[in-house]
């Protein structure tokens, strides 16, 4: 079995470097059966990857600890469903998800393509095998998921804080949407190989990135959901690198998928769309980089291996060749039109793209900064949370802000008495919220108040389009308020869908400023019977339990929770203690309350039967609204994504006449 | 101008990173780094958790005590991280900074 896998990773290699050459020299020479012979060869790479993965699958689920891999990542008493987590638990597994990914990805949109843009697919081919080879490459002769032994009797184990649901879910997420932005890079590479001056690429990938970029989103989201719930700090997020790996290119996408926008509306911004979409993809490489490297010292850590140079090696060759045909390519990325003026749509979306390429690019530094001080020094020098969340701040308010403005300002030039009609309503109610909130005690965080305020802020201004939107329709078309609405979004998902996600991102600033800057901690060894008073809570420590789980002891202390007199349940903090792995994990309690999304968040230290705890306590209010973020994010995602016959209709009039241009 | 700003808040902000063996002569706060040496002693809710510090590859150590949190993976053999300050020949850990890698997947078990 470990044969087959080994085999079709090297006929994947093969393919790949077949659909460098073919797809190269397909439309170079003007052949059009070679250059269909490159699509093929990516078409049947994504046969050979599921070859291989399902060989691997078939081990882990046997536990087959013939494969070292298998040995490594599983044990006897792992339940059967986190054995699919092992398929990604580890370095050489993970390099094999993202080929899986990568090679259904590139089928998937050679496939759409060959229907929409054949003239573009062309040059896109090689790119796309280019990254194929570079990743079957790896697991062929670097880091091979198939590598054999003697097979012992019990494996190591999967890491605890593995065996999770979230842990079924995050890690492919992120892969979705770091493998989703190699799709735009390498159309946007093919359309500038192919001497294409045209919007063709960016129409042609917009879900690409969408699909990318929501699943980036949504993904770190159900990761910060795994910290906060598992890991049981208190936290969910910490700066760490491995988190900044994937917040990074998530920013490079979203200030893309914004200034695309100013491309395709007033055919301006080439040159920084091409920048972004190489930086996004390296970015996603970067990422790759930092968490499987071990360069970096860093809580996700991962033993230190051999595939960093070759990864480094491959972003070089990315970003220099990228950038060099991006030079040789300038004078067909130059802009159709100027900006026009400061107060404009396209002026705030240039605001906005910088503030978040800034933000990136502070990340950046954040991340490189102990590699660099090291080189320079010979010491390194880390940043830690109170860098980043400075930055947080300084760029995060104003890009709140823009967000409520954006979207309502007209495109070319606003005038000063249009910009006072549209916004006087939302700032009438920015201003009245933050009255309310001061009178209420917001006050405590300047910071927060300010942030509070820009919330309702953009609240307002994406209500009032809404509503606007709604009763335009209304009076144009007639029927009833919901008719319209549904309307309107059905008429307009990118602009609705937009907007939903901007509202989903207030939600965030809402849930994340709430539960840091608005927080209450308290911490006191407690005896059984002794209580402690926590932000209006009152908990008192009862005792321990301890029950046999499937693969772990569980230890947990008993606390009663009151809150005004009133007595709100127990609660069990603990720790499992996992008997294969020989690890003790930290089990959090946490009670959320539905009516003001607050939650009161214990952790039991130094815990023993029957003996005293070490108890923290820490209540975080309007947390909760982090969590439904997500599936507004989610839901606006899709209503942008969302298949629309009037603009594939409108796009198939534009493909013709691109189609028709380039074969001129 | 924005590199200016970054190197600006980079240094006033950063703490440098060191191995024990580097430590020797510091006095300013630091971040070390390097694998925990038992036995450990104490405890972290009182007068403090006692343990060594080594160097990941070589020998040099230091004695460290610290108080606050302790993560879950932590034990003798572990890489480990904390800040903290030189005082005499112990490094006095800050609450809520010590922070253990990720075992290596379980290669000291592999050895054993």
């Amino acid at each position: 079995m470990p044969e087959l896998g080994r085999a079709a990773l090297i006929v994947c290699l093969g393919l790949a470097v077949y659909g460098v050459a073919a797809g190269t020299a397909g439309p170079w020479s003007r052949r059009r059966r070679l250059a269909e012979s490159a699509e093929n060869a990516i078409l049947a790479s994504f046969g050979a990857t599921v070859v291989a993965a399902v060989v691997l699958l078939a081990a882990l689920v046997r536990k087959d600890f013939s494969f070292v891999y298998v040995w490594e990542h599983t044990s006897v008493e792992l339940p059967r469903s986190y054995t699919l987590s092992s398929f990604w638990g580890g370095q050489e597994g993970s390099l094999l998800l993202w080929l899986l990914i990568l090679t259904g990805f590139s089928s998937v949109a050679v496939l759409l393509a060959r229907r929409s843009a054949r003239s573009l697919l062309a040059w896109t081919v090689p790119v796309l095998a280019g990254v194929i080879g570079f990743f079957s490459f790896m697991l062929v002769l670097v880091s091979s998921p198939f590598a054999t032994q003697r097979a012992p009797a019990e494996g190591l184990g999967l890491n605890p804080s593995l065996q999770n649901p979230y842990m079924l879910a995050h890690p492919p997420m992120l892969y979705l949407g770091f493998v989703g932005l190699t799709i735009p890079f390498a159309f946007a590479m093919g359309a500038l190989l192919a001497r294409r001056s045209d919007e063709l690429w960016i129409v042609v990938t917009r879900r690409w990135t969408l699909v990318a970029w929501a699943f980036l989103g949504f993904g770190q989201l159900l990761g910060a959901h795994w910290a906060y719930v598992e890991v049981g700090w208190g936290g969910y997020f910490a700066w760490d690198p491995v988190e900044n790996a994937a917040l990074m290119p998530w920013l490079a996408a979203t200030a893309f998928l914004h200034s695309v926008m100013i491309q395709e509306k007033r055919g301006m911004l080439k040159i920084w769309n091409v920048l972004l979409v190489i930086g996004a993809f390296a970015l996603a490489l970067f990422g790759t980089f930092l968490t499987r490297s071990g360069i970096l010292s860093s809580i996700h850590s991962f033993p230190e291996s051999t595939i960093g140079p070759w990864f480094l090696g491959f972003i070089g060759v990315v970003v220099l060749a990228s950038t060099a045909l991006v030079l040789s390519r300038l004078p067909l990325l130059r802009a159709r039109t100027r900006l026009e003026s400061p107060i404009s749509r396209e002026a705030s979306f240039l605001y906005n793209n910088l503030l978040l390429v800034a933000f990136c690019l502070t990340i950046l530094w954040g991340v490189a900064y102990p590699i660099l001080t090291e080189a320079v020094r010979g010491e390194p020098i880390t940043v830690g949370p109170p860098y980043y969340n400075f930055f947080l701040k300084a760029f995060g308010l104003p890009l709140l802000l823009l967000m409520g403005i954006g979207p309502l300002i007209a495109w070319r030039r606003a005038s000063l008495r249009g910009l006072g009609r549209t916004f006087a309503w939302p700032l009438a109610v920015a201003v009245g919220s933050g009255g309310a909130l001061l009178a209420l005690g917001a006050g405590s965080s300047i910071l927060g108040l300010v942030g509070y305020t820009f919330c309702a802020f953009v609240l307002a201004s994406i209500g009032f389009e809404f509503a606007r939107g709604t009763q335009a329709r209304r009076a144009l078309a007639g029927g009833s308020w919901v008719l319209a609405f549904a309307q309107l979004v059905g008429r307009n998902r990118r602009r609705y869908g937009g907007y939903v996600v901007h509202a989903a991102i207030v939600l965030l600033a809402i849930g994340v400023i709430g539960s840091s800057a608005y927080d209450t901690t308290g911490e006191q060894r407690l005896r059984p019977g002794q209580s402690l008073a926590v932000g209006g809570y009152t908990l008192t420590y009862r005792g321990t339990t301890s029950e046999r789980g499937a693969n772990a002891v569980e230890l947990r202390a008993l606390v009663d929770v009151e809150r005004n007199g009133e007595h709100l349940g127990v609660m069990r903090p603990g720790k499992n203690e996992y008997i294969a792995e020989q690890q003790v994990s930290n089990e959090a309690a946490i009670r959320p309350d539905r009516l003001n999304g607050e939650d009161l968040f214990l952790i039991a230290e130094q815990l023993r039967p029957g003996g005293p705890v070490f108890l923290k306590v820490l209540v975080k209010p309007l947390v909760n609204l982090i969590w439904v973020a997500g599936f507004v994010f989610l839901a606006g995602s899709l209503i942008a994504l969302w298949p629309d016959a009037r603009e594939q209709r409108r796009l198939a009039v534009r493909y013709g006449r691109a189609e028709a241009l380039s074969r001129a | 101008m924005l590199a200016i700003f970054l190197v600006y808040t980079a240094i006033a902000g950063g703490t440098p990173q060191l191995r024990p063996s580097q430590l020797a002569g510091r006095t300013d706060e630091v971040s070390l780094v390097g694998k925990a040496v038992g036995p450990v002693t104490g405890d972290a809710r009182r007068a403090g958790l006692r343990f060594r510090l080594r160097d990941v590859k070589g020998t040099a150590w230091v004695r460290v005590v610290y108080r606050g949190t302790v993560p879950d993976m932590f034990r003798a053999g572990r890489d480990v991280s904390l800040k903290g300050r030189l005082r005499g020949d112990t490094f006095v850990g800050i609450p809520g900074t010590l922070v253990t890698k990720c075992p290596s997947k379980y290669t000291a078990k592999k050895a054993s």
